[in-house]
């Protein structure tokens, strides 16, 4: 377990000397955090400027808000852990690469979960952290409801985790997986707005097939104190079977890879 | 003239035959721009559950029948040109395109065009499904279809030349494609991809009306939707016109100078 601790400091430190290289890339970064930030804060904005609008399924203006920052955070999450890393797997696939993965005495999944990171995309943390407070603090909150919504959200991550690398674990047999995740951010971003303010079909899909309400709405949900016990139980539950789901995966397919020379 | 007529049929077949290689992708980027969708959805929510059953004027079915049209045709929008502009001048791969007589702007183009061709009648079928699922009703004047088109076609244009101005910014900056995200969201903004226009700050629309956004993506919606009449696309078109030669001025003189850099990095 240190030894794992210790590696993942080693890959911080790399793959941060690597990205403070090329500083004027952060200007782009910060565009970019904006660009998507602007998309989810004018498409609830234009949805309460309506006369008359106070909600939005259910969800007043700083509610919504809230779900906003957690969809912020979500999306840096992935931008900064996720992507660099599990976006590498087609390639390393593809060019035979992930040979050397493979051989190295660490588990193979770490490897390739934790060797990069996109550190100029920071500012989608902060923004999305930044958004969550700024709702938060126009809210009654709990100590105890913090405690859920945290708890809660560590299971949402682990969600988003998972499916990414289901997705991108296809790779061991198509060799192009980009479009996949592609699909999956389509979905992912009905997350910016609370699963209630979709109709009732629409719901159950995003909460049963594909299950974005959990990574946004349920933690929110916890924040504001109307977390049904059920939905608590669920997430985690959740979250367990994707984990296990994906672990079983993973080694499936690294157990039908051949290599690229054979 | 023949020269000139072989040179684009050429680059249309070569275009063509490697775009229906990539049919499959083409249906997962077209499920992959999901905003108008995900608006049309919230906005069905909200009419449905508001007194009146309707918002500004729109009941559920309307407020379908518009995202599903600004879905078509931001559909008929897609531009991807400054990634690969971006990717060759980066990696140097633009310098045997500069060999051609041709200027790597057609080639662009050409397969951007031919990509529409493979992507329409998927397109239609897709819309097909959804507006019977959402309930959405589109107009039966066929010149609304015909000037809607004309309009998508001079709209992609403007936004093809400025994505192409966005990318040529490659050859100054490593961060060209993170332009292009923030332009995207004016475009997609003003163009009326979070709510027909009319249901934006009084102050916002009066900014709008200057842009070319409204004309080339709200615009054509409305025509589709049964809710602009031909006079109104004529005015769009024209702005819109204006629009063009603004970026193929712009477009000249970015690649211009862009050159001139190029070749004192290659050289």
């Amino acid at each position: 377990m240190t030894r794992y601790l210790r590696l993942i400091r080693i890959f911080t430190g790399a793959t941060l000397a690597a990205q403070l290289e090329y500083r004027a890339n952060f200007v782009g970064a910060v565009l970019a955090s904006l660009g998507e930030v602007g998309v989810a804060l004018l498409g609830i904005a234009v949805l309460f400027g309506q006369p008359g609008t106070t909600s939005v399924g259910g969800w007043s203006f700083h509610e919504a808000l809230l779900v906003v920052g957690l969809f912020t955070l979500t999306e840096g999450f992935i931008s900064v852990f996720i992507q660099p890393n599990l976006s590498k797997i087609a390639e390393a696939v593809r060019t035979g690469s992930m040979d050397f993965t493979l051989l190295k005495p660490i588990d193979a999944q770490f490897g390739v979960s934790t060797r990069n990171m996109n550190v100029l995309r920071v500012t989608d943390l902060l923004i999305g952290l930044g958004l969550t407070v700024y709702a938060a603090s126009h809210l009654t909150v709990t100590p105890l409801g913090v405690l859920g919504a945290a708890a809660l959200y560590v299971s949402a991550l682990v969600i988003v985790y998972c499916i990414w690398l289901v997705l991108s674990t296809t790779a061991f047999w198509f060799v192009k997986t980009q479009n996949v995740t592609e699909l999956f951010n389509g979905v992912f971003g009905a997350a910016r707005f609370p699963v209630t303010a979709f109709p009732l079909p629409v719901r159950a899909f995003l909460t049963f097939v594909v299950p974005v309400a959990f990574i946004t709405t349920v933690p929110a949900q916890a924040l504001t104190g109307e977390l049904t016990p059920a939905l608590a139980v669920a997430s985690p539950l959740v979250a367990a079977v994707f984990f296990v789901g994906a672990r079983l995966f993973w080694l499936k397919a690294v157990g039908s890879y051949t290599s690229a020379s054979s | 003239m023949t020269a000139t007529w072989r040179k684009v049929r050429t680059l249309f077949a070569t275009q063509f035959a490697e775009m229906t290689e990539f049919r499959a992708e083409i249906v997962i980027w077209m499920l992959s721009g999901t905003l108008s969708l995900v608006m049309m959805l919230v906005w069905m929510a909200q009419a449905g559950a508001a007194p009146g059953g309707q918002i500004g004027g729109y009941s559920p079915a309307e407020f379908a029948t518009y995202f599903l049209s600004t879905w078509l045709i931001s559909q008929l929008m897609v531009v991807w040109v400054s990634w690969e502009l971006d990717l060759d001048i980066r990696q140097g791969t633009l310098s045997p395109k500069l060999l051609r007589p041709l200027d790597p702007l057609w080639m662009w183009y050409a397969s951007h065009l031919a990509e529409r061709v493979v992507r329409f009648p998927l397109l239609i079928g897709l819309v097909a499904l959804f507006a019977w699922l959402a309930g959405a009703r589109f107009t039966t004047d066929p010149t609304a279809y015909l000037a809607a088109l004309g309009l998508a076609f001079l709209g992609f244009c403007a936004r093809f030349l400025w994505e192409y101005c966005l990318g040529l910014l490659a050859f100054w900056t490593e961060s060209s494609t993170s332009f292009q995200e923030v332009v995207w969201l004016v475009y997609a903004a003003l163009g009326g991809m979070f709510a027909p226009l009319a249901f934006y700050p009084e102050w916002v629309q009066r900014v709008a009306v200057w842009t070319p956004f409204p004309y080339m993506l709200g615009l054509p919606a409305q025509l589709l939707a049964g809710k602009a009449t031909l006079g109104d696309a004529g005015r769009g078109a024209l702005v819109l016109l204006a629009w063009l030669v603004v970026f193929w001025g712009l477009r000249l003189f970015v690649w211009r100078r862009g050159l001139r850099k190029y070749g004192a990095v290659g050289a």
